[in-house]
This record gives structure tokens, C-alpha cells and sequence, in this order.
């Protein structure tokens, strides 16, 4: 029904300019629009009828269609609606307006969709370079289907480096990273400082952008893919793992069977589990406070060995396949699931108490890092850090997958939009997490776990899924394809919405709470571009350049080349 | 003994402050190899974990392999520090902590000597003076390091060291108010005869305020923000490692021990206990009274520590304008209230 309102709508505003458009169903909506009127479509979407930004997509379509393709993909989160606005872009210019200035949270996208397509967002306001490396040649967009999975250019090795803006006047730059104790993962952080006090900061990041999806699109068949997106995340690779395989099924019109759906939700549950724990744990180590961290993670453990059990892997790995999953869930299994929740739901009673009548921790959170619902909805923040500016949204209840239909559970809110917001809705949600694999594991039924694929997955179909990660809305698009693969797969995972709103976070702040700032939004990064290996003794400096360590992967690599023959 | 009796006034006074220095210098480095590893059996106790256990007995050689890990590493200078400064910080960072023992009474008299290598008149003018000097070696630090961590690290420290001065120095005033002595031995007797003569007791909001700002002082979670591994990535000394680094680490630990020292003399009656006459002083040939007395000393310093210890793992850290503002707008201004209550105290009751 919304779908069609919402088509309906578009339709008599925009008329003419609206070609095409498909209603997969009650919750999917694509609208082909002309190039020109792309901006405004977004515009009325994202203004007038209030829809969250989710992502922008650009693909390079030309073997197919002979053009570039571009879709602009919004949520209408009480309607249970996704909606991708898409258009088509001639083979010779790929160029497109700029949808920034209207929405603010389309910036990384935007830049991101020129470095890897090469489809330029005209009128942005910060068009620099996002994903690709220092040196890497302008004109070469490794995205593009001409383009090998394998290519290694020359980068240029003069050492320019990056391009960083002027620190604004009277501020002193203090280097965040890309090596903090509390950064697990590569990242850099420009901090414009002011005493004590940050200003503002730019962000450099992509350090450990691995192309994977161009892996997907060149090299793996679509059942090896699952296997390779659970490794985008180190922590919530399982959402990946189903975000990806719900978004084929979706395209070719695929169930899993009840018992695949309710295992799914277990397994993204335990994901939920172990990462919450994990996070209040390395928060409270942020502040300073290693007691409850290593109580965090001693609570924790029995979640990490009972997914050992189930799936082989200390983390919730290996577990979909197009169309079901790999593992089920025995009796003994789900016996001893059920003990390590009742342990741990008592255990993290008392955890939960000390964190939340901590006077101290609060002197550290409250008001720290703030983020309202005005910027959540700018920069299209999403997860625990919307939820804690009270903004409620939940994919598992807007946007319903798996077997989250067919069980009861809270979305937990808070209103104070800080840290301490952010630690209150995590803490509260291991609750729910606990109650919603309980439900599922009354309610599984006998059956198979996978549904049998009989021929070739069609072509040419969309496919869009939004599984809610630990950390937020995770959202993958594909497009299907020939060759047992899809065309393009492109995700969306939550730290790249959220970590738009960090430089609103810190700015003002101390710099003791850029870390904890930071922290909040529980960041996912993840590869070394450089090594340099000093012989002090000799005093000789050899330095390992790109080309060095690429040589050396190629040599590693040569006798068991996987592509495609 | 024959030896003994030909010595002069002069060459005695030096051969016993000789082996007084020797002796104290022993038990604190000693003190401070074992406080490091009760902080982490006790760190491990608190957070449900073994602690150090491979290295001995209950891992109780760990402290020796530690040494022998910060001596044998590799002695690295990073290439753009400024290496007078940064070579001399480590040192000034130790000293000091262990000149303050020289004038702390850590006992009666054994024999014919008093238990003090120095006994000054102006004892905790004295003490003030040099624990002061402490933040040099910080400051220095981040300073000789040329980079901004260490720098910011540095800063903090400065800032932090001054404010927290302020605070301690005012609140020990009533204390000494009510002594009538800078001598730190003339403290230790005011206190004897009984717990409620100790001036914890009788001034308990200077020793909650001394006790807070020596935190600060010794730069201990909750106010380690010189150090904030989590947001400096270890402050002032990020670019220091093997013998330099462990030097910083002693330090901190050394202070600990000049500074519960300073407390236990202060507040908690020093070498006395109020039962069996142990608030007496030992007479020439009580040896074993002035073994006791020595023993009851270390027994309070070292519980005293054992509350450092254990503060520092239930606590978070405060944020750096926190901590200010607790110093100027809390502790400064009770402690200068104190000092006038307790002068219209004394006026009042003379």
C-alpha cells in the first residue's frame, strides 16, 4: 500500500520524468527517473515525505545497457518500505547532480562512487578523494567492468601523499591514528586542536578497503560470496553473511525454509550478543576503567564457545548459503545454548547494574558526544547512536527478515542522544537479544535447513536487504548476473553512515572524549599499505613500498591463481 | 665495636647516614619491584583472572624478570627528540620521589640512632620543595620527546601538578596549626597517646584532601590523565622504552611509597601504635621496641598502598577539566576554609 502512495505521489509531482517503475513487492519500490530530475526526486523523498537516506549506488551497466547506472536508495521506516531511485546514465559522460546539499548524508557515497565507477557527482561540496589509496592514478576506476579484478597500476611513489585541508586559524593538528591504543582497526583522524579543546577534524580512511566486491563481481559464484562479505567485518560478519544472501533471494524470488529463517535469527542474535558485550566492555576501558573490561569479556566468553560449537568458529562464521544455511541446531546444541543464556542473562544483570549506577562513568558519557535527532537525520546515522537520540528505528521490526515477524521484542530508546544514551540502549538490548533467541529456540520447528536451487538464478534482477548489525542498519544491494554471479553488489555497512557524524560529535569537545566519542558509535574499520623495517645497528633503511609488498603477493600467489578461466 | 668508639662526631654522623641511605634506598627499590607486582595480582584478583604466575613460586619472581626484560632491552632514541632533556627526564622524574624518604621518621631509634636520615626542622617545607620537583622530569619528557602526544602529555601534567600543590600544601596548614612544629619527628610525638590524637582523626578533612591530591600527585587512576594510555596512547612517555621507560614506571611507584610514607607520618600517627606503650619512643638498648617500631611503620605504608592499588581498579578516569575543576573549585577552596576554622578553633580555645 505505501508503495503505491509513495509511487502515486512521485507520479503526479514529477510526471513524465518518473519512466519507469518496478513494485517487487508491498515493500520494495525502484523508480527509473530521468538523469536531471534525479536531485529533486531526493530532495521531495528525503524533505517532504521524511525518508531516511540509506546509500548510493553507482554500477557500471555497459556491457548490459551500454550505460552507467546510479540508484539513490531511501527507507521509509514506519511504512516498511525501500525505495531505490535509479537512472541511467550515457556510456560517454557519466555524470550526475550532486544530491549533497540536500542531503548531507549522501557525501561519502557520492565520493566514493567517483573514485570506484567513475561517475562524477557534479556540485559536490567536498569532492576529494574517499576509498582509494595516496597515489593511485586518477582516471582509473577499478569498478568499471573493463577494468581486471587483478590490475595492480603504478601508483605514484613520490610521497605527495594525501591532499589534507589548512587546520582552521589558531589550531594545532594532532594526529588520531592511524596506530591509537584505542583504535582496533586503521583509521585517521586530523584533529584540529585548540588547547584542550577540538575544533573540528578530517577524516582519512579506507586503509583496509580489500575489494571485496569487485572479488564478488569478477572471480566468486554466488554461493562462494557468503564466505568472503563475513569477512568485511571481523566482529558482525555474520549480518553480511545474511544481508547478502537475503538480497539474491529477494532478486530470484527465494524462500528459506521456517527452521533456515529461525536458525538465522539465533545466529544474528549470538552476533548481537557478542558484540554488545564486547562493546560495553572496550567502553568502559576507554574511560579508564579495566575492572568492568575484563569483566566484560569474561561474561562474554561462553557466548564465543557455545557459536564455536554451533558453527565452528569462535564467531558466528560460515553460516548461509543461498537459500537456507550450512548448519543446524540439534536438541544438545540448543540445550546448551539455553544454559549459557540463563548464565549469562544473570551475569549481565550485575554487569548492567555496575556500568549504570557508575557516578563516574556518567560524569564521563552523559552530554558527551552528542548527536540529536536533527543530525541523525542529516547524516543519516543509524543503530544504537539513532536510537539513543530517540529516533526509533529498528530494521528488525521496520524492515522485517528472517523470523524476526514471528517473535516479540522491544526496540529500547533513550532521549539524551550521548554516550551515555548509547551505553544505556546496548546494555539494555543484550536483554531482548537474550528473549528473542529464547523464542526461537521454543518455537524451531523439524524441516530442512536449505531450499534446493534447480536451475541458473535469473539476470538482470534487484535485489536490496537490511539486516539491523550490532552496530546499525547493514544494507546490501545486488543486481544479478550472468556466470553464476551477480553484476554488482555493493554494501552499505553502519559505520560508514555513522562515522559521518563524528566530526559533529567532537567538535567543541575535549579531547579527552574523542576517544569515547568515537567509541559510541562503535566503529568497524579493516591492511598495511607500507611497512619500513629499520636495521638500527647498520644504520641501512630499507623501505617497503606498495609495489614491494604487491610483488611479494604475486610471487605468494603464483602456482594457485583463482581467476576465472 | 672497638672500631666504632674511635670514630669522631663527624666520621659516625656520616658512616651511619651512610648505611641509613643504603638501607632505605634497598627497601624502597625493593618495596617498588614488589608493589608493581601486588598491583597485578591484586588487579588480577579484582578482575577474575590469575595475574603474573609462570616466573617462581606463585610468580613471585616476576618482578626480577621484569628488571632483567627493561635492562637487556634495546636502548632506542628516536631520531627527532631532543636528547639532552630527553635523557635527562627519566632521572629527574626518579630523584626526587626518593629524597622525600630522607627526612619521613620511618621509626624510633635503634640503638643510640634516631630513625631518620635527616632530621630537618623544616621537614615538610622540605618535602613540598622536592616533590615539586617531580613534574620537571615530566614536563621535560614531553618536552625533549618533539612530539604531540608526549607534549600534550607534559602540558597536562604541569597544569595538573600545580593545581593539585595548591590543594595539598593548604590542607596540611590546620595540621601543623594544631602541632605547632615543621618537624616531621615533632609530628609523629604530637600524635602519640592514642587514636584520637592521631590528626586523621583530629583533622579529617585536610587528610581526605591530602589523600585525594596525592593521587593526583602520583599520577594514579582516577587522575592519570598525564598518562591516558586510552586517549594520549601513554602521554609523556610514548617515546620512551627499555631502562628509560621502566625508569618512569619506578617513579610512579617510588612516589607511591614517599608519598602513603607521608600520610602514615602526617595523619596516622607515623611509627606509634596507641597499645604497649608503643607510642613511646625506644631507649638506648630497646632494640627490639625499635624493631617494632620500624615494622609497625612499613605495616601502615604498605596497607596504605594496597588502598592505592586497589582505588585504581573500581575507579574510571576523570576528563582532564574535570580534575581541574575539582582542585580549584572543591579541594583549594575547603582546604583555605579549614585553615581559617581550625585558627578560630585554636583562638577560641587559647
Amino acid at each position: 500500500m505505501a508503495a503505491r502512495e509513495k509511487l502515486g505521489f512521485l507520479r503526479q509531482r514529477f510526471g513524465a520524468a518518473i519512466i519507469r517503475a518496478d513494485l517487487t513487492s508491498d515493500r520494495r519500490l525502484y523508480v527509473f527517473v530521468e538523469p536531471r530530475s534525479v536531485k529533486e526526486v531526493c530532495r521531495a523523498l528525503f524533505r517532504e515525505l521524511d525518508a531516511r537516506y540509506v546509500i548510493t549506488i553507482g554500477a557500471d551497466d555497459r556491457p548490459w545497457s551500454g550505460c552507467f547506472m546510479v540508484a539513490h536508495n531511501f527507507a521509509f521506516d514506519r511504512d516498511r518500505l525501500l525505495v531505490s531511485v535509479m537512472c541511467l546514465l550515457p556510456a560517454d559522460s557519466p555524470r550526475i547532480e550532486s544530491i549533497s546539499d540536500v542531503v548531507p548524508a549522501a557525501n561519502w557515497a557520492e565520493r566514493e562512487m567517483r573514485d570506484l565507477v567513475g561517475i562524477e557527482a557534479v556540485g559536490h561540496p567536498y569532492p576529494k578523494r574517499l576509498v582509494l589509496p595516496d597515489g593511485w592514478p586518477e582516471g582509473l576506476h577499478p569498478l568499471r567492468k573493463d577494468v581486471e579484478w587483478d590490475e595492480a597500476p603504478d601508483c605514484d611513489e613520490s610521497g605527495a601523499g594525501y591532499d589534507f585541508d589548512d587546520p582552521p586559524e589558531g589550531c594545532t593538528v594532532v594526529p588520531f591514528g592511524p596506530f591509537h591504543p584505542t583504535l582496533d582497526e586503521p583509521a585517521h583522524f586530523r584533529l584540529y586542536v585548540e588547547g584542550e579543546t577540538v575544533r573540528g577534524c578530517e577524516y582519512r580512511g579506507f586503509m583496509v578497503h580489500r575489494g571485496i566486491e569487485k572479488l564478488a563481481e569478477s572471480v566468486l559464484g554466488y554461493n562462494d560470496i557468503p564466505i568472503m562479505a563475513e569477512r568485511i567485518c571481523g566482529i558482525c560478519g555474520c549480518v553480511h553473511n545474511v544481508a547478502y544472501a537475503q538480497s539474491v533471494e529477494e532478486a530470484v524470488a527465494l524462500r528459506p525454509p521456517p527452521r533456515a529463517e529461525y536458525i538465522r535469527t539465533i545466529m544474528l542474535e549470538l552476533e548481537r550478543l557478542h558484540s554488545h558485550l564486547l562493546w560495553v566492555g572496550l567502553a568502559c576501558h576507554i574511560v579508564g576503567f579495566d575492572t568492568l573490561f575484563m569483566q566484560a569479556f569474561r561474561v562474554r566468553e561462553p557466548v564465543m564457545w557455545i557459536a564455536e560449537k554451533i558453527s565452528g568458529n569462535r564467531k558466528t562464521y560460515g553460516l548461509c548459503v543461498i537459500g537456507g544455511v550450512r548448519w543446524d541446531i540439534t536438541s544438545e546444541l540448543s540445550d546448551e545454548l539455553k544454559t549459557v543464556l540463563d548464565k549469562l542473562e544473570s551475569e549481565w544483570h550485575n554487569v548492567a547494574r555496575a556500568v549504570k549506577n557508575d557516578k563516574n562513568i556518567q560524569r564521563r558519557t552523559c552530554g558527551v558526544g552528542v548527536a540529536d535527532a536533527s543530525v541523525v537525520k542529516e547524516m543519516g546515522l543509524i543503530g544504537p547512536v539513532a536510537r539513543a537520540a530517540g529516533v526509533d528505528i529498528d530494521c528488525r521490526r521496520d524492515h522485517p527478515y528472517a523470523a524476526y515477524d514471528r517473535v516479540d521484542f522491544r526496540v529500547i530508546t533513550a532521549q539524551s542522544a550521548d554516550v551515555w544514551g548509547r551505553l544505556v540502549v546496548r546494555t539494555d538490548e543484550v536483554f531482548e537479544s537474550i528473549s528473542i533467541i529464547r523464542q526461537c529456540l521454543a518455537r524451531l520447528e523439524p524441516g530442512p535447513i536449505q531450499t534446493p536451487i534447480k536451475e541458473d538464478l535469473p539476470a538482470g534482477r534487484f535485489g536490496l536487504s537490511s539486516v539491523e548489525a550490532p552496530r546499525g542498519e547493514s544494507h546490501h544491494f545486488v543486481i544479478t548476473g550472468e556466470n553464476n554471479r551477480p553484476r554488482r553488489w555493493r554494501v552499505r555497512a553502519p559505520t560508514y553512515q555513522n562515522l559521518q557524524g563524528v566530526p559533529s560529535m567532537i567538535r567543541d569537545a575535549q579531547l579527552a572524549d574523542m576517544t569515547i566519542a568515537l567509541g559510541s558509535i562503535d566503529p568497524c574499520f579493516s591492511c598495511t599499505d607500507r611497512i619500513e623495517a629499520v636495521d638500527v645497528r647498520s644504520g641501512a633503511v630499507k623501505v617497503w613500498t606498495p609495489r614491494d609488498l604487491r610483488e611479494m603477493a604475486k610471487r605468494a600467489q603464483s602456482g594457485r591463481h583463482i581467476k576465472d578461466s | 665495636m672497638v672500631f666504632l668508639s674511635q670514630l669522631g662526631p663527624m666520621a659516625e654522623f656520616a658512616l651511619f647516614s651512610a648505611i641509613k641511605v643504603a638501607a632505605v634506598i634497598a627497601v624502597t627499590l625493593f618495596m617498588v619491584s614488589y608493589l608493581v607486582f601486588a598491583e597485578r595480582k591484586i588487579a588480577a584478583a579484582v578482575q577474575d583472572r590469575l595475574g603474573p604466575n609462570r616466573v617462581g613460586p606463585f610468580g613471585l619472581l616476576q618482578p626480577l624478570a621484569d628488571a632483567v626484560k627493561a635492562l637487556l632491552k634495546e636502548e632506542f632514541t628516536p631520531a627527532n627528540v631532543r636528547v639532552v632533556y630527553y635523557w635527562l627526564a627519566p632521572v629527574i622524574v626518579m630523584v626526587p620521589s626518593l629524597l622525600v624518604i630522607a627526612v619521613i621518621p620511618f621509626g624510633s631509634q635503634l640503638g643510640a640512632q634516631k630513625m631518620v636520615i635527616a632530621d630537618l626542622n623544616v621537614g615538610i617545607l622540605y618535602t613540598f620543595g622536592i616533590a615539586s620537583l617531580g613534574v620537571y622530569g615530566i614536563v621535560l619528557a614531553g618536552y625533549g620527546s618533539n612530539s604531540k602526544y608526549p607534549f600534550i602529555g607534559g602540558l597536562r601534567a604541569g597544569a595538573q601538578m600545580i593545581s593539585y600543590e595548591v590543594a595539598m600544601t593548604l590542607s596540611v596548614v590546620p595540621a601543623f596549626m594544631l602541632v605547632g612544629d615543621l618537624n616531621l619527628s615533632a609530628v609523629v610525638e604530637h600524635q602519640a597517646g592514642g587514636v584520637l590524637r592521631w590528626l586523621a582523626i583530629q583533622q579529617p578533612l585536610a587528610f581526605l584532601i591530602f589523600l585525594a591530591t596525592a593521587f593526583a600527585e602520583t599520577n594514579r587512576l582516577p587522575f592519570d590523565m598525564p598518562e591516558a594510555e586510552q586517549e594520549l596512547a601513554g602521554g609523556y612517555n610514548v617515546e620512551y622504552s627499555s631502562i628509560k621507560f621502566a625508569l618512569f614506571f619506578m617513579a610512579e611507584y617510588a612516589n607511591m611509597i614517599a608519598v602513603s610514607a607521608m600520610i602514615v607520618t602526617l595523619f596516622l600517627g607515623g611509627w606509634t601504635l596507641p597499645w604497649f606503650g608503643l607510642d613511646l619512643p625506644a631507649q638506648e638498648g630497646e632494640w627490639l621496641k625499635g624493631l617494632v617500631h620500624l615494622g609497625i611503620f612499613l605495616a601502615k605504608v604498605i596497607l596504605l598502598l594496597l588502598f592505592f592499588v586497589w582505588v585504581r581498579w573500581m575507579w574510571p578516569r576523570l576528563r582532564y577539566d574535570q580534575l581541574m575543576g575539582l582542585a580549584w573549585k572543591r579541594l583549594v577552596p575547603l582546604a583555605a576554609a579549614n585553615i581559617v576554622i581550625t585558627a578560630l578553633w585554636l583562638w577560641w580555645r587559647a
